[in-house]
């Protein structure tokens, strides 16, 4: 991994199209300010991580699962 | 063009049928060839079916069921791009989860996905309001939904959204 070291109001651009300045510094806290194009899809990686999971986690059902709700749906 | 799926086996479309999810899902970038699937056996859910991996497959329900829509706010640039000029103009459906005990079952209302029904463009838009839940329980309401009506109607329409009908295969007895 690449590690480097800024300042408050410094940069550091990645390709041609992206900025990523540090904005503001308090405590334990980093505000990023990240300029991009509109394509590049940017997540906080928490977030991120929990949706790829859920998304795992839905693939799992089968057919045999979304019928069963269905019935007991309808059941009740 | 056939397409190989675990759970309905074989699928005959076309290719007007195809969704293109150019940044695929998240966790599933690498797929973005998908259709949805209508499984006559089932009354309640469509079924996201990847073209690519026969495996991939999402149950899906439009959060009009058993959420206030207007609290799903679509960021402006997932918007753009896919073309559309708002989010009533494509179609919304989220991805559900259906644990084994299937009255915990969840819906994901940070990423929903966003389909352009013309250009056939979709995506899994994240969005930024921290009050939508990744997991939210959605069994009671639209078991709620059902009483109220009990002719409601929980699919797309299958003609808006190209939804590829499967066999049905459950033997008589069961249905």
């Amino acid at each position: 991994m690449l590690v480097l070291t800024r300042k408050l109001g410094e940069s550091i651009t990645i390709d041609d199209t992206i900025t990523i300045r540090i904005e503001k510094i308090r405590g334990k806290q980093v505000r990023l300010g990240i300029e991009a194009p509109r394509e590049t899809r940017i997540y906080r990686e928490e977030v991120y991580e929990a949706i790829k999971q859920q998304n795992e986690q839905s693939t799992m059902a089968n057919q045999d699962s979304t019928r069963a709700v269905a019935q007991l749906l309808k059941k009740d | 063009m056939r397409v190989q799926t675990t759970r309905f086996g074989d699928i005959e479309i076309t290719d007007q049928d195809l969704f293109e999810f150019k940044e695929g899902l998240l966790g599933f970038g690498h797929l973005r060839q998908f259709i949805v699937l209508d499984d006559p056996n089932d009354e309640i859910f469509a079924w996201l079916q990847s073209c690519e991996n026969p495996d991939v497959a999402f149950p899906i329900l439009e959060p009009g069921l058993f959420y206030d829509t207007t609290a799903i706010r679509i960021p402006k640039s997932d918007i753009e791009a896919l073309g559309l000029e708002s989010v009533a103009k494509g179609k919304l459906f989220c991805i559900v989860t259906i644990p084994a005990d299937p009255t915990l079952m969840t819906a994901n209302m940070k990423a929903p996905v966003l389909i352009n029904l013309e250009t056939r463009r979709a995506r899994q838009c994240v969005l930024q309001d921290n009050s939508l839940e990744i997991r939210e329980a959605i069994f009671a309401k639209l078991q709620q939904r059902v009483v109220q009506n009990p002719a409601v109607n929980f699919k797309p329409e299958p003609e808006a959204v190209h939804a590829v009908k499967v066999q049905r295969d459950l033997p008589d007895a069961e249905l």
